[in-house]
């Protein structure tokens, strides 16, 4: 109880300084702040609905690329999830699968994505690949730690019979952790359209290039509708992927 | 192929084996005993007197820290080849079943170390071993519930799926852990009947431990009784007397 109450000023505390470090406490930029953002929102309203055709597009566009980069990401982090598993691989050799997922997720997909646009040049190309490989650091994570959970009687009685890798794979590893896989690949797939739809920002590709262009022109009221959009998208992918596990996962 | 198990007097010989997980923490005392080929041997002792260690020792799964264990003539302690190890089966305590694959594709498991090509990648399996496997079920009376997943089994059924998938396998040498200890005594005697009638008709030996007396007496071939890593009587089950049971379960 004491102990409890000892950490939570702590944390109060520490926010307090930080955010007197940060600015946060200065009077004057609060109430000026204050102003603009008065201005700021007179300026946005109402959305400017003449740009949804191409504003459209766009939305399509941002959710080909986050479709493409997840899935292109899915295929390649289950291998590497498999091979960085201790309880199938040696400890020396899941090093090397560990250290590549780790070195993925440790940049996230927006810088991916600028290095990207540098290697093959603007659009949604860019942003597919910069989306592709963050999605290996995340879900390739999260997979080895699904396959170490994975009964180890299971495991020992059909490696026992002279199973080969691919069969452990197929036959247990698969089964009994599909669920799990699915379902967090739904939530990448929701994490990969909210990122997308501001990887344009830097040029790869979708409605985040919108944005940057009505952020830098002050077309406020266009930047509303796209982010209207957005907000349409996300709840509609809330939705489906909750349609989705419902019907499709967690009925064994 | 390694040499045959006929060609010598004993599937599993082990020689004062002493077995410790940690450090000086000695699991098993200077065990040593011979299962002869086709024989149905029963090991008997209390929780926690180290029946699945010894198990597992004489499997070749774990390796002893002092003497000898001979399985199938090979010596386990430099670890056995993987051909070796493809003809012991070993049924562990809980199974090891794939509990959201169906009755059928768990035994089907039994064949993978003879069938390790790509086409089973595809859940594509040779006609003839889903033929044997549909046997192996039909032997054990549950060839009605092929098509179920396992969750869905009852206890009894998953452990004739978990024999079904050894039996596939075939092997000259079946280790049980626990082996009927979760089911009804009339369940365990019908299920230790019909192993007992494939060990004899197939030659294949069993080693399992079990609590139940009366069964023992009644199946087992040759019984080991042990307690604190100690052997406190060896021999056929029929010389199995009362004060000895009483004093391995004080
Ligand atoms: N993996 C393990 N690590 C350390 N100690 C263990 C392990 N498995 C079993 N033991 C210990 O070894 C002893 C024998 O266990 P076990 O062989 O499982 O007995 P039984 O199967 O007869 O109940 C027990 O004291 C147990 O705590
Ligand atoms: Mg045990």
């Amino acid at each position: 109880m004491r102990r409890d109450l000892f950490v939570v000023s702590l944390l109060v505390l520490f926010l307090v300084l930080s955010l007197g470090q940060l600015g946060f406490f200065d009077l004057a930029r609060l109430s000026r702040g204050a102003s603009n953002l008065v201005l700021f929102s007179r300026e946005t309203v109402p959305p400017d609905l003449g740009i949804l055709p191409m504003a459209g597009q766009a939305l399509v566009e941002t959710v080909e690329m986050a479709m493409a980069g997840t899935i292109l990401g899915f295929f390649f982090s289950l291998p590497l999830g498999f091979l960085g598993t201790r309880s199938f691989f040696p400890a020396t050799f899941v090093v090397l699968p560990r250290l590549i997922i780790a070195a993925t997720r440790t940049i996230p997909s927006l810088l991916w994505a600028i290095l990207f646009v540098i290697i093959v040049g603007l659009g949604p190309l860019a942003g597919t690949l910069g989306l592709a490989v963050y999605t290996v650091g995340y879900l390739a994570k999260l997979y080895y730690e699904f396959f170490e959970g994975v009964d180890p009687e299971v495991v020992e009685a059909v490696m026992g019979v002279g199973a080969s890798k691919l069969q452990l794979a197929r036959f247990v590893v698969w089964p009994e952790t599909a669920n799990s896989i699915l379902s967090q690949l739904m939530f990448m797939l929701e994490y990969n359209i909210r990122a997308s739809s501001i990887l344009g920002l830097v040029g790869a590709g979708g409605i985040g290039f919108y944005m940057q262009v009505y952020i830098q022109t002050l077309e406020y009221q266009r930047l509303t509708t796209l982010l209207l959009l957005i907000l349409v998208l996300v709840i509609f992918m809330d939705y489906f992927s909750a349609w989705v596990r419902n019907h499709y996962l967690l009925v064994r | 192929m390694t040499k045959a198990a006929g060609a010598h007097p004993w599937v599993v010989q082990a020689e004062g084996v002493w077995f410790a997980y940690r450090e000086e923490n000695w699991v098993l005392r200077g065990i040593s005993l011979e299962v002869p080929p086709g024989a149905f041997f029963t090991v008997m002792g209390p929780s926690g007197a180290g029946k699945t260690t010894l198990l597992k020792v004489l499997a070749g799964l774990l390796r002893p820290q002092r003497g000898r264990v001979e399985l199938l003539g090979f010596p386990t302690d430099k670890g056995i080849p993987a051909e070796v190890r493809r003809q012991v089966g070993y049924i562990p305590q809980q199974l090891g079943l794939v509990r959201s694959l169906t009755a059928l594709e768990n035994v089907l498991m039994g064949c993978l170390g003879r069938q390790r090509g790509p086409g089973t990648l595809m859940g594509l399996f040779p006609k003839e071993e889903v033929e044997r496997a549909q046997e192996c079920l039909s032997l054990l009376g549950i060839a009605h519930k092929a098509g179920e997943r396992v969750y869905r089994l009852s206890g009894g059924e998953r452990q004739r799926v978990a024999i079904a998938r050894t039996l596939l396998q075939n092997p000259p040498i079946i280790f049980a852990d626990e082996f009927v200890s979760d089911l009804d005594f009339l369940r365990a005697a019908e299920i230790i009947t019909a192993m007992r009638d494939i060990a004899h008709q197939k030659g294949i030996s069993f080693v399992f431990n079990m609590h139940e007396l009366p069964l023992v007496q009644e199946f087992g071939d040759y019984i080991l009784l042990f307690k604190d890593g100690n052997i406190l009587h060896q021999g056929t089950a029929k010389e199995l007397t009362w004060p000895l049971v009483q004093e391995a379960l004080r």
